[in-house]
């Protein structure tokens, strides 16, 4: 958008039909497994997961969720990032 | 026993940005709480519940400074959320939200121009809104992700899920750029001239239109705002409702 001067215009960007049902265009479909640790000379440990097609309120998520001890380190993994090398 | 007279401070025009700040936070806490098992996910119900915690926690600790001040006691009732009956927040709260999009409205646009007016009050001569402010910004950062973040969210869904976002974000406008008052607001120019924030009310308002416009301007949702190159500077581009601005309260009448 130009912003040198003058009002600020965008052109929308509807990315769905009108007929889009609202609960259903705000279903989250990206789940990112949550890992943390209480003291650095301790590995890292699921403790978790959110679901959010937003990284950044993936992020706010798990530190609203996972706040029953003072983390040292809290990390997000989307699991579609998993590449099984064993199946169960 | 001792009746030594306890000895309070005279200054109205940080009473009055004190009381406005408390009954906003306090406000938002309120509305914000009735949320927190109607988002529309169970993750954002859980950090509706914690947004909702942190703005009751910030008017907890704004409230006590009243009773710091000889305005105060004229009618000491009115120290006490519990007991007061003057309400110096945005008319936008005096009712509950219609729905989600009210929500991350108030919690992008009213929430950050509160935080805006806190980054000013860092360094603040006035020390106990120093203390304050600096934790109030630190917790304050994940509400901002969140409300950026549920404002694409809304944005990017289209339809009637967007045009629900952007009338929310149109009934809230001009009363947050309000909020920070005329440039020649006597209470903030006060506190700007006594160094208890460091920008006048103008300046004020350009720092959060430069904190919010990225956002709004990725998403092309259509905001007046002018913004000049040469001082870098944003303002609003319409004159903004200043016959309807109550200057006591804070907040648009009628």
């Amino acid at each position: 958008m130009n912003e040198t001067a003058g009002t600020e215009t965008g052109v929308g960007t509807d990315l769905s039909s009108p007929q889009r049902p609202r609960r259903e265009a705000l279903n989250e479909s990206r789940v990112w497994l949550v890992y943390a640790r209480r003291k650095y000379e301790e590995p890292l440990y699921e403790i978790g997961n959110v679901m959010a097609d937003d990284v950044e309120l993936a992020r706010v998520y798990a530190r609203s969720i996972y706040d029953e001890f003072a983390w040292v380190e809290m990390v997000l993994v989307p699991r579609e990032s998993i590449v099984t090398v064993i199946g169960s | 026993m001792s009746t030594t007279a306890r000895k309070r401070t005279d200054h109205a025009a940080l009473f009055a940005i004190l009381s406005a700040l408390a009954d906003n936070k306090q406000a938002v806490g309120r509305r914000y709480a009735f949320w927190c098992n109607g988002a529309p996910a169970l993750e954002a119900a859980v950090a509706a519940a914690a947004m909702t915690q942190d703005e009751l926690g910030h008017a907890r600790t704004l409230y006590p400074l009243l009773d710091d001040f000889t305005q105060a006691e004229a009618d000491p009732s009115q120290v006490e959320p519990e007991t007061r009956t003057l309400h110096y927040h945005l008319a936008f709260l005096d009712n509950d939200f219609q729905g989600w999009s009210d929500f991350v409205a108030t919690n992008f646009l009213l929430d950050t121009a509160l935080s805006t007016f806190f980054e000013a009050a860092q360094n603040s001569s006035y020390e106990p809104l120093r203390q304050r402010a600096r934790k109030i910004v630190q917790e304050e950062r994940l509400h901002e992700v969140h409300g950026d973040g549920w404002v694409r969210r809304l944005a990017r869904a289209g339809g009637a899920v967007r045009r629900a976002l952007t009338q929310s974000l149109e009934r809230l406008w001009d009363e947050t750029l309000c909020w920070f008052g005329p440039n020649d607001d006597s209470v903030m120019q006060q506190l700007y001239q006594e160094g208890i924030i460091d920008a006048p009310p103008d300046e004020l308002r350009s720092r959060y239109l430069g904190r919010i416009m990225p956002t709004l301007n990725g998403l092309g949702i259509d905001v007046p705002v002018t913004f000049d190159a040469a001082t870098k500077r944003r303002q609003p581009a319409q004159a903004l409702p200043w016959s309807r601005w109550d200057a006591v309260a804070r907040r648009l009448g009628g």
